[in-house]
């Protein structure tokens, strides 16, 4: 069974496409990278997977669980959505870490709250956690400090961090790594691999070709609200075949050389 | 001499005082409903808000004083102040209360918007409620942002006070100026000047330590 489907999902802003019938799946412990040009789409679907945008038409299942259904009106309610969007973690590209708040707080700031609600109150559970999750993103030294006395590399560690601590079940990235300076790029690609390893399910947004070959099971390409092409990184990044994709990798590759 | 005067100006600058206080008291918490009134989605609410706003910053506060007090009376043929000091003073709180929580209200509101959508988005995405995004992330970044704007507001109401006489609330210049007729001299009227530079010294060195207390983060 797969863990997340996406069928027929449709989006619209001001009478615009952006996305028009976007359909896939993919099974636990995937990888699959979305790539394609600017504008075609890429971050509308990871905002529509994590209930920031509300599609116009389609369905979302993970698991068997219908998270949303244009269909099925009870599926759409504000109410459920903050349940519902647990089931995806984010990171995005500008951080978004809490300023005022250490790393170790940006962490179990939202587990705590959750718990609170629950009934339970294990703080030294979610701080452990917290702990271990920081040390496991090479930020053991760091735990104190915040937002604004880290690199732009270790915000954006903390950040994945943060969204692991809720154990999201699809963990989705959109260019996590472009806003970096080339150089700190790699300390963040080399925990998303780690993670990958470790049989993480993701979704990424990338413009790292050959990080994508990498670290996915399953490459996706973009291009104008639709999926134009969909793969292994073998068939879609060495020998793609759709027309628009050879083009985008060669624009690509040209800008690369 | 001195020691009477000095006495004489403290028991103005303590009417000086009260106003200042009770307009703060009054007008921090009503900008904030004026505020969230302005930013409104509901037209209803959120024109007449922007309106009166426009109003009370399109016009001198000495006006609005004028027309706090005699307005009623006028309209209604009722003086609603009630008689008296008491009245006068009550008055003048009201009116400075309205224009303050104005003034207060737009430098919340700037404060608000400042805040980048991420850090709501990135609240929402990690499940928190909208008011658990606004207590505890956006709030005290808000706070940080307008501390400066506030305080200079704060600031600019110790001296405004004084606008108060002309609906005739002894304030302080009241009392320094009331020297020229009942003692001939002009002095105690300057003298009044000390009075203010301490008070708003000392709220300047107060809202220093707030800046410094907020600095520890960006
Ligand atoms: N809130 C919005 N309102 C109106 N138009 C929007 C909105 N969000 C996105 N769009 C439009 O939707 C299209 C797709 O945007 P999206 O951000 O999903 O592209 P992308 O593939 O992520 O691009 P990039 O590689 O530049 O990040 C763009 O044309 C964009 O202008
Ligand atoms: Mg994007």
């Amino acid at each position: 069974m797969p863990i997340l489907e996406v069928k027929n999902l449709k989006k619209s802003f001001d009478n615009t496409g952006v996305l028009d019938d976007i359909s896939f799946s993919m099974e636990e412990g995937q990888v699959v990278t979305i790539i394609g040009s600017s504008g075609s789409g890429k971050t509308t679907l990871l905002r529509c997977l994590n209930f920031l945008e509300t599609p116009d038409e389609g369905i979302i299942k993970v698991r068997d669980d219908v998270l949303f259904d244009s269909r099925d009106p009870g599926t759409c309610s504000e109410a459920e959505r903050r349940r519902k969007r647990l089931h995806f973690g984010l990171v995005f590209q500008s951080f978004n870490l809490f300023p005022q708040y250490t790393a170790l707080e940006n962490i179990t700031l939202a587990p705590s709250l959750l718990a609170k609600e629950d009934g339970s109150i294990d703080a030294s559970g979610i701080r452990n956690r917290a702990v271990r999750l920081l040390e496991q993103m090479g930020l053991s030294d760091r735990m104190g400090n915040y937002p604004h006395e880290l690199s732009g590399g270790q915000q954006q560690r903390v950040a994945i961090a943060r969204a692991l601590a809720l154990d999201p079940d699809i963990l989705c990235f959109d260019e996590p790594t472009s806003a970096l300076d080339p150089e700190l790029t790699g300390e963040v690609l080399k925990v998303i691999l780690s993670l990958a390893e470790k049989n993480t399910t993701m979704i990424i947004v990338t413009h790292e070709m050959s990080f994508a070959h990498d670290v996915s099971d399953e490459i996706i390409f973009m291009d104008k609200g639709i999926i134009a092409e969909q793969g292994t990184p073998e068939e879609v990044i060495d020998n793609p075949k759709n027309e628009r994709t050879i083009q985008f990798l060669s624009n690509y590759n040209k800008g690369n050389a | 001499m001195f020691a009477t005067v000095t006495l004489t100006l403290f028991g103005g600058f303590l009417q000086t005082i009260k106003l200042f206080l009770l307009t703060l008291l009054f007008s921090l918490p009503l900008g904030l409903l004026i505020c969230f009134g302005s930013m409104s989605n509901v037209r209803m609410i959120k024109v007449p808000v922007r309106f009166v706003i426009w109003v009370i910053r399109g016009t001198p506060l000495m006006l609005q004083l004028l027309v706090m007090y005699y307005g009623p009376g006028i309209i209604l043929g009722v003086n609603i102040w009630g008689s008296g000091d008491t009245g006068r003073f009550v008055a003048a709180l009201v009116a400075f209360v309205i224009n303050y929580s104005c003034y207060f209200s737009e430098i919340y509101r700037g404060g608000i918007q400042s805040i980048p959508v991420g850090q709501y988005e990135a609240g929402e995405v990690l499940g928190m409620t909208r008011s658990q995004i606004f207590f505890k992330i956006v709030l005290l970044q808000v706070i940080k942002r307008i501390v400066p704007p506030v305080s200079n507001e704060i600031i600019t109401l110790v001296k405004d006070t004084s606008l108060a006489r002309v609906i005739a609330v002894y304030e302080i210049i009241w009392e320094g100026q009331s020297f020229i007729k009942s003692a001939g001299i002009i002095w105690p009227l300057f003298y009044t000047g000390v009075f203010y530079l301490l008070f708003s010294g000392l709220l300047t060195l107060l809202f220093g330590r707030i800046e410094k207390r907020l600095s520890y983060f960006r």
